[in-house]
């Protein structure tokens, strides 16, 4: 194909009719960390494994506020979503100072979609290489965005982003009927549940690397990562694992079966059926 | 007065002064003018000198909304109380606004002066905390709150806030904190401040009762509970004596597990 020739710059088509510079970018995500985001008609969650370099460095973190009605969870460069990440606070917090109000959501996320577009339209500069899933809670209730490297914005009831998410992305569509009526913790659960899926061959979900984010009626956009997620994951493995996940066989193509290994915890047996 | 010359077929003369009647809400009176040349008068003076007489200025970016505010330390608490009146001259605006504003879970700012620079004030402050709490993904210490209040508030030295603070809190190690503050900045960590209009009759009270001056009995150290009956009986005091000062007293206690908020009524007159 013609991918070589027309890929140097953002400003430049090729004969397909695609900007591949945006395509590019869009890989990025592709390589981060799994990201997720679901909602119910109370609340909206959001849930990401967080990778680190090595074993004694720390994990990068992944859930970021934004304000108290809001927050992001980021896949690919995350330098790039620090800075969109702070661009939007400032913007809710002038919302905040010259209207008194919170900033609607589905305003800022038109925005920032913009802001994305401009990168592909420009010369001198280059996409975002980083995709978010946001999720906020405003008067018309909770909501989850995704927005991508393309400057495309989509709203949705459940989604998953980085690596290895399509068998999040499954978890969340079988279940994603139950969701509206789920209650904040089953929504945890399910977040949780669908991030089991999401980790690699010999990793599992731990305190350390796994993190939740809730926003909801009466309740500020907050993290709960570390110990105060050590309940959660107890009530995982109770159910039957931290590490098997539901029993998909849609995983990734570059995934050799990494589904089938039973990820054992002390050695409890996980009990799939 | 509407124009020039309906205000000059009103000028009287009255013991041997010519004066330009006119009325305000808190009555009338009798602005001295010059109509000929003597001492007062500049002969390009197209008001005649009534910007200068002596009764009412021009245009005066400041108004005083009224209120008294008390903050007192503990060893392990800090009360802060602020009275509920709003007032404009003579006239009360409201018998129930607030002039204490959470800033943290640990620390209160109480504010009295021009109701709009407190507000404006306020909400500058909101915004630089939310700040650095997405920074420093914590919330800010009284004492670091004490430090951003002062340096806002000579940031517009020139052209100041017209707010008479008091910050009050619990530090990091859990000890009550109280900071007193002048329009322009200056500030202080202090056993107990007041500010306002009332608080000449406050401050005395607390040098006795608080920091114990001119006792001859064992100071000791006072529960909250026994502050707050202290800090109602002086809005009593304050609020007999000063007329900006009644209606209500709003109390809130800190400690280092939250805010208790209570409302005791004064006097309403």
């Amino acid at each position: 194909m013609f991918r070589n020739q027309y890929d140097t710059d953002v400003t430049v088509w090729s004969p397909e009719g695609r900007l591949l510079q945006v395509e590019y970018a869009m890989e990025s995500v592709k390589q981060g960390s799994a990201c997720l985001g679901l909602r119910s008609s109370t609340h909206s969650v959001l849930g990401a494994l967080k990778r680190s370099v090595s074993e004694h460095a720390s994990h990068q973190k992944k859930l970021l506020e934004i304000d108290d009605h809001m927050g992001i969870g980021i896949a690919g460069l995350t330098a790039d979503a620090r800075t969109i990440a702070k661009w939007m606070r400032n913007e809710c917090l002038n919302h905040k100072y010259v209207y008194g109000t919170p900033m609607p959501s589905g305003r800022l996320l038109t925005d920032l979609a913009d802001k994305h577009q401009r990168t592909t339209q420009t010369y001198v500069r280059r996409p975002y290489g980083v995709g978010l899933l946001v999720a906020s809670y405003d008067k018309n209730g909770p909501h989850l965005y995704q927005t991508c490297p393309s400057g495309n914005l989509y709203e949705y009831y459940a989604s998953a982003i980085g690596a290895r998410s399509q068998s999040g992305r499954t978890y969340l569509e079988k279940h994603y009927e139950t969701l509206n009526d789920a209650s904040r913790d089953d929504l945890i659960m399910h977040a949780l549940r669908a991030l089991t899926g999401c980790v690699s061959g010999d990793v599992e979900l731990t305190k350390d690397n796994g993190s939740i984010a809730v926003v909801g009626k009466d309740e500020k956009f907050t993290l709960i990562e570390g110990d105060e997620l050590q309940p959660y994951l107890d009530r995982l493995e109770l159910e039957g694992g931290t590490g098997g996940g539901d029993d998909d066989d849609d995983d990734d193509d570059d995934e050799e079966g990494g589904e089938e290994e039973t990820k054992e915890e002390g050695g409890v047996e996980a009990m799939e059926t | 007065m509407a124009s020039y010359l309906s205000a000059a077929n009103a000028v009287q003369a009255r013991n041997g002064q010519l004066a330009l009647p006119i009325h305000t809400s808190e009555g009338g009176a009798m602005i001295p003018v010059s109509l000929g040349a003597n001492n007062d008068c500049h002969a390009d003076d197209i008001d005649h000198g009534v910007t200068r007489a002596t009764y009412e200025r021009g245009f005066s970016p400041y108004e005083f909304n009224g209120g008294t505010t008390l903050a007192i330390s503990g060893p392990d608490y800090a009360v802060v109380a602020a009275d509920t009146r709003l007032s404009s001259g003579y006239e009360i605006l409201s018998r129930n606004v607030t002039k204490l504003h959470a800033l943290t879970d640990k620390c209160v700012l109480g504010s009295a002066g021009c109701k709009t620079d407190v507000d404006q004030l306020r909400s500058v402050l909101d915004i630089k905390m939310k700040i650095y709490a997405h920074n420093h993904r914590k919330p800010m210490s009284t004492p670091s709150v004490a430090q951003m209040l002062g340096n806002t508030l000579y940031y517009k030295r020139f052209f100041p806030y017209y707010a008479f603070n008091v910050l009050a809190g619990v530090d990091s190690e859990g000890k009550g904190a109280v900071y007193s503050y002048d329009a322009i900045g200056s500030f202080e960590r202090t056993p107990f401040s007041a500010s306002g209009s009332g608080q000449s009759f406050l401050i005395p009270l607390m040098d006795n009762v608080i920091a114990h001056k001119n006792r001859l009995d064992e100071k000791r150290d006072l529960p909250s509970e026994e502050v707050v009956e202290i800090v109602k009986d002086a809005f009593v005091t304050a609020g007999e004596r000063d007329i900006y000062t009644g209606d209500a007293v709003e109390i809130m206690v800190i400690t280092k597990d939250g805010l208790t908020t209570e409302t005791f009524k004064l006097k309403a007159d």
